[in-house]
């Protein structure tokens, strides 16, 4: 599976974008598209499976270089509590029961390590273009995180969580102000889930 | 000496973990706080105020506040209204709930949803005053000279995994609502603070329609 992986980004033919050419694009591009979270509040805004809830997020640069994510309800009362250590590391400080499942904090982990750009390794990115865009590739543990930008690299397009044969999430980070995206969106294409987050000014 | 001052430890830890509130003392005759408290909540028809709310991030070291309006009006009718730093509406209405978010309205039975039937018995127990017959909790209260505080502790499954406790701060004066802390097992708490209170003042039915 990896040697076929592997293959198919040798001879630019990802099952998930099949028409991309190697480019020469520097990976540093990409650098200026993470973001720098010091301290955010978003307005948040959940749709799954037919269900809609709100809420707040607060991202959190931590003095030991981790990231929290709190998420709470208008009224304060939290769902989760997730740090994102410097080294990849993961953690669930606090969870409610209906979402402590396992296959529920896998997905909100990959979907917010997408955002976060965290870990990415530059010495295994590859960088592909089709139809005037860069694709900015990162080999996960299973499958792959896109990051697509303009053909000068100086907007970020859209992200992508893919695995070999399709398209999981995709997602979008706009209007940075000093460095921190005013809108977030994150979409799952397997299923109805989709978050929605807008900054709040405080 | 070591086991002098383990004594003292230990006895130091039996006191903090049966702490009172600073500045408040044990209620000396419940029964007649109780029923004091009925009948000042039993006079008050409607409330209309303003409200801060702030959560506390005690591992973040971080507050987030917001602030609102607050109408009760009995019986069992709710609107608070969220308007900085964002915009969110909530209207409890007997047993239906309200809420929009930007421009998503949703409308949900408490009967089928646990956690708005959660908030909106706290919510109504509250400002109706019947706080102290809600059976979820254990109650434990206390006075200083000027308010009351009451200590709800969860004795029921539901509200245990939510809750650490919920203290309430009325006002001895009218018996109204002060503040809702909401205290959860994380640590972090969150409380709502209600300023420029109106006791029994005119609030037109409409403001709780739910269509």
């Amino acid at each position: 599976m990896i040697l076929s992986s592997a293959l198919f980004f040798i001879l630019g033919c990802s099952p998930v974008h099949k028409q991309m050419q190697p480019s020469t694009a520097d990976i540093t591009l990409l650098q200026k598209f993470k973001p720098a979270f010091a301290v955010a509040l978003y307005n948040t805004t959940v749709d799954v499976a037919g269900n809609h809830l709100s809420g707040l997020l607060l991202i959190k640069k931590m003095p030991d270089s981790s990231t929290r994510m709190v998420f709470s309800n208008e009224m304060g009362f939290s769902f989760f509590d997730f740090e994102f250590a410097a080294d990849g590391s993961f953690k669930v400080y606090s969870i409610i029961k209906k979402m402590n499942k396992k296959s529920v904090i896998k997905t909100l982990r990959h979907n917010f390590e997408l955002i976060l750009m965290n870990n990415l390794d530059n010495s295994k990115a590859i960088i592909k273009t089709d139809s005037g865009q860069l694709y900015f590739i990162f080999p996960q543990n299973k499958g792959y995180n896109y990051y697509i930008t303009n053909s000068d690299g100086t907007e970020l397009v859209r992200m992508e969580r893919a695995s070999d044969k399709k398209i999981i999430v995709e997602a979008i980070m706009q209007n940075y102000i000093n460095g921190i995206p005013d809108t977030i969106g994150i979409s799952h294409k397997t299923f109805e889930f989709n978050i929605g987050l807008k900054r709040i000014e405080r | 000496m070591n086991k002098l001052i383990l004594t003292i430890l230990i006895l130091t830890a039996g006191f903090v973990s049966n702490a009172q509130y600073a500045g408040y003392n044990p209620v000396a005759d419940l029964a007649k706080f109780k029923t004091a408290f009925a009948a000042a909540t039993q006079k008050t028809t409607s409330i209309k105020s303003d409200f801060t709310q702030e959560k506390n991030l005690s591992l973040l070291s971080e507050k987030i506040v917001s602030k609102g309006n607050f109408w009760f009006k009995k019986d069992s009718r709710v609107r608070m209204e969220y308007t900085t730093p964002f915009k969110y509406l909530m209207i409890l209405n007997k047993d239906k709930v309200y809420v929009k978010d930007g421009a998503k309205e949703t409308k949900v039975s408490t009967k089928s949803n646990k956690m708005f039937q959660q908030i909106n018995k706290i919510m109504i127990d509250c400002m109706q005053g019947t706080m102290l017959d809600n059976t979820d909790f254990k109650t434990r209260v206390f006075e200083n000279k000027s308010a009351a505080l009451i200590e709800l502790t969860p004795v029921t499954k539901g509200m245990k995994e939510l809750f650490k406790s919920i203290n309430v701060v009325v006002d001895k004066k009218d018996y109204a609502v002060l503040s809702i802390e909401m205290l959860e097992i994380s640590g972090d708490n969150t409380i709502m603070r209600f300023t420029n209170k109106e006791l029994n003042a005119s609030i037109p039915d409409n403001l709780f329609d739910i269509k």
